[in-house]
């Protein structure tokens, strides 16, 4: 064949590519990845972002796969914290986060909290008379050490309720307290794990207060990782201000413990002044942020998981980072030849981002698998573990960005090789 | 014309450090011609490549490929006209080492923002086979022999229909055999391309290949008769 004529069937690639192009039929590219040309505008994929990028993938695999195992791991140890944290707030503080209250009130003092707090019925009532209360609870609350009729441990937080009480849980079994059953009372799920059921007898230490578990509710309900039992208020009272093993045979308790509770649940329209409420009332009445802060541990706790999980963040954003840096460093002279031969900053940057994006969402889909595993082995334990889609993808945005960020730090560097490389010189 | 230079100099350093790297070249080249700038270490000739691929901006001086000035263009600019005309012949072949053979040549119509197709694919086959490589197309660069992974480079060179080709030492590399093949093979395509090739080499073996012999010292161009 002539020179010439090989020379334009050559040139004449761009042709033949318009021919395929204008074919209007379904073809597989180079990658393997489809590519539809519909009348003789070739619809390229926009997904096509990396080239050298993927097959730097494929042939350093070990190296990569390590990078990634790194984030995997990271990614299993947020999110799982993610988890423990959650579940935290729920040991700590569910049986609050279901109070159907705005505020709590408690009795007045610089440091409010559920144990050293005693509402005095002119307190309550005084509330009661106040406008802008939709509604208003006293409840008494008292921690236990307790112990089965067999002699089993068990520590739980005693909640007196009134008649009707708006706190009162949803049974699961059994039946309500105030029946036939004179010291009923009902467990939430937390006792229910612990083993005791109904019909069990419950005995209180020190007070010997015996309680008969009448009804059950599935719910978990929870104060400082203490399963909430919810006892008549009567009762919860006789528990916590009356003498051990209750009023003298032929007696009965002095009124006056009746006049007592420990906080007072209420629902305030918006607007009310509870500063000048608890100047005249004599009580400290903190929102729903303030009450669930007020139970021992709660801050401390939550506190320690998120600066565990900030640690974590940085950490990844570091590993990451360094990991990219040094891989960019390693490139250097390759980046050198690409730029040479043609590649903007942009075409590098991008490619070397896409990778290091898909190293660090791969790593932490597989830390999000293992996470899930995970909650599937501690889920009917006792670990305060609890997995939500909120947890989740917070946790995975704010890895995904500490990852991304310590990335581009690094490769950032890429821009600013120069091409001259290429020739063997110096930048 | 393909490649102008009109009285480039370049200079780096200043005061009594002043090194004057190309000192007020000027010459032009062809299409289809292949120049040998035939000189020492140190004698300028990578400078004249870099300042005529843009790799480099002269500290004085003019230089066009094809139409188009290069000088006192903005870098983003000098990429594009890399890309569209010019091909990189380099010392060590400078393949991208997680790169098949055929994928450091699409990876300049990827480079192009175009995804590579059949078209580009038979394109690239057909230069590999013609550089004898089509046996290999699938071989990474740490697969390949030194005097393979210059053909390659030299296939790559190709691959965009370039209107110059600057070739930097291709033989430095290659025991004597080799680096003659090599230079043949860049003869050949140069002239089957009818592409203006601007070769820098020490290799006086080259002489008698090259259409055209330029000798360079201390960064002065002075042609062989």
């Amino acid at each position: 064949m002539p020179k010439r004529k090989q020379h334009n069937q050559r040139r004449c690639g761009r042709e033949a590519s318009d021919w395929w192009s204008c074919s209007g039929i379904f073809m597989s590219d180079v990658d393997g990845v489809s590519v539809k040309a519909a009348g003789c505008r070739q619809v390229v994929d926009k997904r096509m972002m990396m080239f050298i990028a993927t097959r730097d993938l494929k042939f350093a695999k070990g190296r990569f796969l390590l990078m990634g195992s790194v984030v995997a791991l990271v990614a299993f140890l947020v999110i799982t914290l993610s988890g423990l944290s959650a579940g935290l707030v729920k040991a700590n503080i569910s049986a609050l986060m279901a109070l159907p209250a705005t505020h709590i009130a408690f009795e007045g003092t610089d440091h409010p909290g559920y144990r050293n707090t005693m509402i005095e019925r002119y307190m309550w009532e005084g509330w009661a008379e106040q406008d802008g209360v939709k509604a208003m609870e006293p409840l008494g609350h008292t921690v236990f050490n307790a112990r089965t009729e067999d002699g089993k441990p068990l520590e739980l937080a005693l909640w007196g309720l009134v008649e009707n009480s708006i706190i009162a849980p949803l049974l699961s079994r059994g039946d309500n307290f105030g029946g036939e059953v004179e010291n009923g009372v009902i467990i939430s799920r937390g006792m229910l794990e612990k083993g005791v059921d109904i019909g069990d007898l419950i005995i209180l230490d020190r007070v010997l207060t015996e309680l008969r578990v009448v009804g059950v509710t599935d719910e978990h309900r929870a104060i400082g990782h203490l399963p909430i039992v919810y006892a008549p208020l009567a009762k919860w009272q006789e528990a916590t201000y009356g003498p051990p093993g209750g009023p003298p045979p032929g007696e009965k308790l002095p009124d006056i413990i009746f006049d007592f509770v420990s906080i007072i649940v209420l629902q305030l329209e918006e607007g009310v002044d509870t500063a000048a409420l608890d100047e005249e009332l004599e009580t400290t009445t903190l929102d729903r942020l303030g009450f669930y802060a007020a139970s021992i541990g709660y801050e401390s706790e939550v506190q320690s998981v998120q600066m565990i999980q900030s640690l974590l963040f940085v950490i990844s954003a570091v590993v990451i980072g360094a990991f990219f840096s040094i891989w960019t460093i390693q490139r250097t002279k390759e980046i050198g030849l690409v730029k040479a031969l043609g590649a903007s900053n942009t075409y590098v940057l991008k490619d070397a981002l896409g990778q290091a994006l898909t190293v660090i969402v791969a790593g932490t889909l597989i830390g999000l698998l293992g996470t899930l595993w995970f909650n599937e082995q501690v889920k009917d334990t006792e670990l305060p573990f609890m997995l939500e889609s909120q947890t989740i993808i917070t946790s995975i945005i704010m890895l995904l960005m500490a990852g991304f960020i310590g990335a581009a730090m690094s490769i950032r560097r890429v821009s600013k090789v120069d091409p001259i490389i290429a020739l063997g010189r110096d930048q | 014309m393909s490649l102008k230079v009109e009285n480039v100099s370049l200079i780096f350093g200043d005061g009594n450090e002043q090194v004057r790297a190309l000192d007020h070249v000027s010459m032009d080249l062809q299409h289809g011609q292949l120049m040998a700038v035939l000189g020492p270490s140190g004698a300028g000739k990578s400078s004249l490549l870099a300042v005529c691929g843009g790799l480099q901006t002269p500290s004085s001086g003019r230089i066009w490929i094809g139409e188009t000035e290069i000088t006192g263009v903005s870098r983003s600019a000098l990429t594009r006209i890399r890309q569209q005309q010019v091909g990189f012949v380099f010392q060590q072949s400078n393949l991208l080492s997680s790169l098949t053979s055929i994928d450091q040549l699409l990876l300049l119509v990827h480079m192009r923002g175009k995804r590579p197709g059949k078209a580009d694919r038979e394109r690239a086959m057909s230069l590999l086979d013609e550089v004898g490589m089509s046996h290999r197309l699938d071989r990474r660069p740490s697969e390949l022999s030194g005097g393979e992974r210059q053909r390659v480079g030299i296939a790559r060179a190709f691959m965009m229909n370039p209107s110059l080709l600057l070739v930097d030492e291709p033989t430095s590399m290659l025991d004597q055999q080799r680096g003659r093949q090599i230079v043949e093979l860049l003869v050949r395509e140069c002239h089957d391309h009818n592409v203006a090739t601007l070769m820098v080499t020490h290799d006086q073996g080259i002489l008698e290949t090259a259409d055209r012999v330029v000798d360079i010292s201390d960064g002065q161009l002075g042609e062989r008769t």
